[in-house]
């Protein structure tokens, strides 16, 4: 179970990373989007949510390689966010109630001096006069890396735990 | 209304006003949400017609299968050890178990979890545990998983009905085949999925999607404003508008932006990479068609029932990438009244350059898939009509639809006598004919006994 390169819960490190994460969810739960992307968020930045299929036990997960819900680059994220603020994206104004639950964080260094951080993700959105939440659940995959000065992210993946998605539309940042 | 009204009395009197408010541009609200109107379509068109399966790049090899639906019922679309492509009702002929657990694979067997029946990949069943005891002599040909009526595919797309009574696919299809060709066959190579489809639920009608691709160009401008404000898309609105409306056969519509000469600056062939559209040839399209198709920015359209094409030219960051033609498919799977399960899939030209497929993929997914900017905005207004369809207010206040665009006296659009492709064609594209076409083949479908088809020209 142990990874050696694993980063204890509880050090400087890992504790830096746990800010990281909350200030991270605390801009996406405030509509902050812009300053997400502009200050967290690397240029390089891969960020895919794979397509998952229900499939026998003895092929997998189920997780597609080549197709996606999103694969956003910074340029494709940046397009979201002029999108948000064109004042004509009527999927997100009035904007949905949205919340980022972020628990059992895993930090590991990796070769190549960056960050390997898997967490659990549970999103919470309401839309309208909805009482019954849209819940979507999955495992972050992130790299994180310094970059002037400052932690970025380099790559995220979201396994969801969806093969259907029930939620009106993906206009979020998992 | 009086209180004994029962609700059959309704979804009669919902259909009859269908048809002859037609005529007018006048549809009532309530088929966008009564439950009995749903049950009867599930009945009288999803039973009957030809809907899509898959594609059969799907399925490429011996045994492959993905599970698809008919309605709201399984059926498993696999490729036999002889190549031969069927669709078997997902349904146990002993107790009516679903013997297929996974939404793809590829196998030779079938064995349903209850008592072990197992069939092959045509269906057959091969035999139980301890046949002989507890069988014996029993026939194992009567006792196969149930076929799809009819199957037969048209440029890689598989369709099937479960109507014995149903003419051929290409009868079907009819004029619509012409167009098709003008998307899945512009060169030899054909087209072919990029990976499963992406599935998402929304709260709307199945026919919101399926006459919004039928050719609803004019919501472009309100609703899809904000693709224009980030450059996702190429054309301008009001040009966007200049092209035409096409009733191809009965109940298949189709919309082409097109610009006004083959001189036209903008995107040719849906702006596909200019070394691609060389390999577009005539062999397999006539001189009228290729023409069409080079003139061609945007082809939008709707198979009767629920199967949506749209080709368009898009990107993903328009700072950096030019937009390049866009292909993706679609079924609206009805789940309900007011709930409907999208299946979207993204294709490629076969012969396209891996960068060039790359570019085609990411620009769909960036525009029209559940996270796209084009398609994001699109789910919403169909939450919103189907919330009104299923109001008691919309029945008591008896609210009447406006489908009137382009009837006589409406807008500017104009038929186009000379036009070179098969069914009617209107210019420009202020017009929704093509949404009445598709409700005119609708309301004859729904009213038709079992065994009865209405006529399927559009004159």
């Amino acid at each position: 179970m142990a990874n050696p390169a694993a980063i204890a819960v509880g050090s400087e490190q890992y504790s830096r990373i746990v800010e990281w994460l909350n200030c991270e969810a605390e801009l996406l739960d405030t509509g902050q989007d812009r300053k997400w992307l502009e200050t967290m968020v690397s240029k390089e930045i891969v960020y895919q949510v794979p397509l998952r299929q229900t499939v026998e036990r003895a092929r997998g997960t189920g997780f597609a390689t080549t197709t996606f819900h999103l694969d956003e680059s910074y340029g494709s994220l940046m397009s979201r966010v002029l999108r948000n603020e064109s004042g004509f994206a009527w999927a997100e104004d009035p904007p949905s109630r949205i919340r980022h639950f972020v628990t059992n964080i895993r930090v590991a260094q990796l070769e190549n001096g960056q960050l390997g951080v898997r967490s659990n993700l549970l999103i919470y959105r309401t839309r309208r006069d909805q009482t019954q939440p849209q819940l979507l659940s999955g495992e972050r995959q992130d790299v994180l890396g310094a970059e002037d000065g400052a932690l970025k992210l380099y790559r995220r993946t979201i396994l969801l735990d969806l093969t259907v998605i029930e939620t009106h539309n993906l206009a979020i940042i998992f | 209304m009086s209180s004994d009204k029962t609700n059959k009395d309704l979804s009669d009197r919902l259909l009859e006003e269908l048809q002859h408010g037609l005529p007018r541009g006048e549809i009532p609200a309530a088929l966008f949400g009564n439950e009995d109107i749903y049950r009867l379509e599930l009945r009288n068109i999803f039973a009957r017609c030809w809907v899509f399966l898959a594609h059969d790049s799907e399925i490429p090899a011996v045994g492959d299968y993905v599970r698809r639906k008919i309605g709201e019922d399984n059926f498993i679309v696999v490729r036999d050890d002889d190549g031969e492509i069927h669709a078997l009702f997902d349904a146990c002929r002993h107790r009516g178990v679903q013997v297929c657990r996974a939404d793809s694979g590829n196998t030779s067997v079938f064995l349903c979890p209850y008592h072990g029946w197992s069939y092959d990949t045509k269906g057959n069943l091969l035999g139980a545990p301890l046949w002989k005891n507890a069988f014996g002599d029993m026939s194992k040909e009567d006792n196969g998983l149930l076929s799809v009526a009819k199957l037969a595919t048209y440029n890689g797309l598989i369709f099937a009905t479960l109507d014995p009574s149903a003419p051929a696919l290409e009868e079907y299809l009819g004029g619509m085949k012409w167009y098709l060709d003008m998307v899945f066959g512009l060169n030899e190579h054909g087209v072919e999925v990029i990976g499963p489809p992406q599935r998402f639920v929304v709260d709307a009608n199945w026919k919101s999607g399926a006459e919004n691709f039928s050719g609803d160009d004019y919501h472009l401008g309100t609703l899809h404003r904000s693709a224009w404000s980030i450059g996702a898309f190429p054309v301008p609105f009001a040009d966007n508008m200049m092209g035409y409306h096409i009733q191809a056969s009965a109940g298949h519509s189709l919309s082409l932006s097109m610009a006004p000469t083959e001189d036209d600056p903008g995107p040719k062939f849906f702006a596909y990479p200019d070394d691609l559209a060389r390999t577009f040839n005539t062999s397999r399209l006539n001189p009228e068609q290729l023409r069409i198709a080079r003139r061609s920015r945007v082809f939008v359209g709707n198979v009767f029932p629920n199967f949506s094409i749209l080709c368009v030219p898009m990107t993903d960051d328009g700072a950096h990438f030019p937009p390049t033609g866009v292909l993706t498919i679609r079924i609206w799977q009805p789940m309900g009244p007011g709930r409907v399960e999208a299946w979207n899939w993204f294709c490629a030209i076969r012969n396209m350059t891996p960068m060039q497929k790359e570019r085609v993929y990411k620009s769909g997914l960036a525009s029209f898939s559940m996270g796209g900017v084009f398609e994001m905005d699109d789910t919403e207004p169909w939450i919103l009509a189907a919330r009104t369809g299923r109001s008691v207010s919309a029945e008591v206040l008896d609210l009447k639809l406006n489908y009137k665009m382009g009837l006589p006296g409406v807008g500017i659009a104009r038929r186009e006598e000379n036009w070179p492709g098969p069914g009617v064609a209107y210019w420009p594209r202020y017009e929704e004919g093509v949404q009445r076409n598709l409700f005119r083949f609708y309301s004859e479908m729904m009213r038709a006994e079992r065994g009865v088809w209405p006529k399927f020209s559009v004159d």
